[in-house]
């Protein structure tokens, strides 16, 4: 205000609502309850939890170390693609590209792993390849205009040719053991020494921190705050000044580095990649993310919760084959029951909430 | 008053003599408007009468065929939204106006969110920006979120009205100098309607000047300080708030009365 409070000119009408200007009563806006129910992980969290009991209850030899690790292992590496695949989803924008962005990281790593190039030149190398082809996804986008289902299916089996002529089509294996491999995806072989069953793998810290890092970076940074922005609508945030085509770009990109990483970290593992790798992973992602309450329309959704939706995909899996009520190829049929579930239940939750 | 202050300062914005054809079509011609600051000026006319290009012009969106724009004195050429929000103009739209699935908080920092930190590791400080956007509300007069509702609630759950006076809010708090208010009150309820009439009087209290386009007489004439009326392209005329009834403006707008 100006120190000034005029009282002649007013209305007639709006005298009565005119109120007079004092200091604001504290108000009690860090309600964390309030916060924790309207969060978009709250609903996928509680399924995670209440369908692990259950499981815990009813399927014999589930709630050991053994199982509890096999199901965050298989877990990880689509994990850490979800993580990008989600913070792109609440941009706004589909990334159907990421299984041929994951075997291109392998195939750039393995070979300047097996040609003498070292993890530091290796990692940075294939990372930068896969930023590259985030942006030539993002630029396609948001230059020509296009749905980026479209777009990045196209760039999809455009990436896989790209793999095939860097691979010759051939799979790329090595036999030895870089040091590397151990701190990137080896066994954490003290967890295992000190509980039997704890076989967990180095991966899970990489996928743990990510989560941590993206979340925050969404919830806390001005970046963050955009990519909800561009997503929730696209002309109120460009009217409000923020950079709608730079945000998105960055999006597409670490869509893609994450899938590199996961690439990396697969490498890591198996010491082998081949121009099949990584198929069908951008589906388990999309689906992870929808499980873990991201909405497919954007602006809406959280990196936590599509860690939980990796999970409890996974868990269901080894629930259902522990329960051998299917066979253990078939369960993908599981999967697509809990995606249609879980996308109906976080709308009756959101809507509650 | 607020005006008489200031009375012998320049308009906020003034438009001289401003035409504009697409092709052959002429839908401005040679038409002169200003609004000063702590004045409600109603901007009346027909669908096609050239309301929303006069108010494109001003806003960035296409420049004039012919004409000169000032603000505070100074001619200025308008190129883009971006340039007419630089020089104060804020325009609060009945739709555009928030991203509903953010909090009220975030929707009023969008875009100027409060970071601290250095270079990459900057992060916002929401909690500053939650106590401020709860003070710039009350400010205004909007007490909902002092007595209860969250600034931290997304918007989606606000009704129409309270949305439309949380955008005015926002650009009265960050300093615009005109507000541009399109159709503020269509699709609202009377009581919501009187809220937003309510908050642009304030606004215009707090010495911005401020253009209220609508086609509801009545909501025009509770704010009215001033009415511009435009048809086929051409100034009508300016008018006092007070010297029409809603009828005269009716018939005038129309083109069933001449003066």
């Amino acid at each position: 205000m100006h120190g000034v409070v005029h009282t002649g000119e007013v209305h007639t009408e709006m005298r009565a609502l005119t109120a007079t200007t004092q200091t604001p009563p504290p108000v009690a806006h860090n309600r964390p309850r309030a916060a924790i129910l309207r969060s978009p992980a709250f609903g996928p969290g509680v399924t995670l939890v209440v369908l692990f009991i259950l499981f815990a209850i009813v399927v014999p030899n589930f709630f050991t170390l053994r199982s509890i690790a096999g199901i965050v292992n298989a877990a990880t590496l689509t994990g850490i693609i979800a993580i990008g695949v989600t913070q792109l989803m609440i941009a706004g924008e589909f990334d159907l590209s990421v299984g041929p962005v994951m075997a291109m990281s392998g195939f750039v790593f393995g070979f300047y792993m097996m040609n003498g190039g070292g993890p530091w030149l290796a990692i940075p190398l294939a990372l930068a390849i896969c930023a590259l082809m985030g942006l030539i996804n993002g630029f396609i986008v948001v230059k020509a205009q296009m749905p980026s289902f479209i777009v990045t299916l196209g760039t999809a089996f455009i990436f896989t040719g790209l793999v095939w002529a860097y691979s010759g089509g051939q799979v790329l294996q090595i036999t030895e053991s870089p040091p590397a491999f151990a701190w990137l995806n080896g066994r954490l072989a003290t967890l295992a020494d000190l509980y039997a069953g704890a076989n967990f793998r180095s991966s899970i810290v990489w996928w743990l921190g990510l989560v941590a890092i993206f979340q925050f970076v969404l919830v806390r940074t001005r970046f963050g705050n955009h990519i909800f922005a561009v997503g929730g609508n696209r002309d109120s945030a460009a009217a409000q000044g923020v950079p709608v085509v730079r945000t998105k770009l960055l999006a597409f990109m670490w869509s893609s580095v994450l899938a590199g990483v996961a690439g990396i970290l697969l490498f890591a593992q198996f010491k082998t990649v081949r121009i099949a790798t990584g198929t069908g992973e951008e589906l388990k992602a999309i689906a992870a993310a929808v499980v873990g309450g991201t909405l497919l329309t954007g602006g809406y959704g959280s990196i936590i919760g599509a860690l939980f939706g990796v999970l409890l995909i996974s868990m269901l899996r080894t629930g259902v084959v522990l329960l051998d009520i299917i066979a253990a190829d078939n369960f993908d049929a599981i999967v697509g029951v809990t995606i249609v579930a879980a996308a109906i239940l976080n709308n009756v939750i959101r809507n509650r909430a | 008053m607020a005006t008489e202050a200031v009375n012998g300062a320049p308009p906020v914005v003034e438009m001289r003599a401003i035409s504009k054809r697409f092709g052959t079509v002429s839908a401005l011609e040679g038409v002169d408007f200003a609004v000063r600051r702590g004045e409600v000026c109603a901007l009346l006319g027909d669908n096609g009468a050239g309301k929303s290009t006069l108010i494109k012009i001003l806003t960035g969106i296409f420049p004039a065929t012919s004409g000169e724009i000032r603000i505070n004195g100074a001619v200025v050429n308008i190129r883009s939204p971006a340039q007419a929000r630089a020089l104060g103009i804020e325009t609060v739209y009945q739709d555009l106006a928030l991203v509903n699935l953010m909090s009220v908080t975030r929707n009023f920092f969008l875009g100027r969110e409060v970071t601290t930190g250095v270079g990459p590791l900057r992060f916002m400080r929401l909690g500053e920006m939650n106590t401020r956007t709860e003070e710039a509300l009350h400010d205004i007069g909007i007490e909902k979120f002092s007595t209860g509702r969250s600034v931290t609630e997304p918007v989606a759950k606000l009704s129409g009205g309270e949305r439309q006076s949380i955008a005015i809010g926002r650009a009265v708090h960050f300093g615009a100098s005109l507000l541009i208010l399109d159709e503020p009150t269509s699709a609202l309820s009377v009581g919501e309607t009187e809220k937003v009439l309510h908050y642009t009087v304030r606004a215009k209290e707090r010495g911005m000047a401020v253009i209220f386009i609508s086609h509801n007489l009545h909501h025009v004439s509770k704010v009215a300080d001033r009415y511009t009326i435009i048809r086929h392209g051409r100034k009508v005329g300016d008018y006092p708030g007070g010297s029409l009834t809603e009828s005269d403006l009716g018939a005038m707008i129309t083109g069933e009365r001449e003066q």
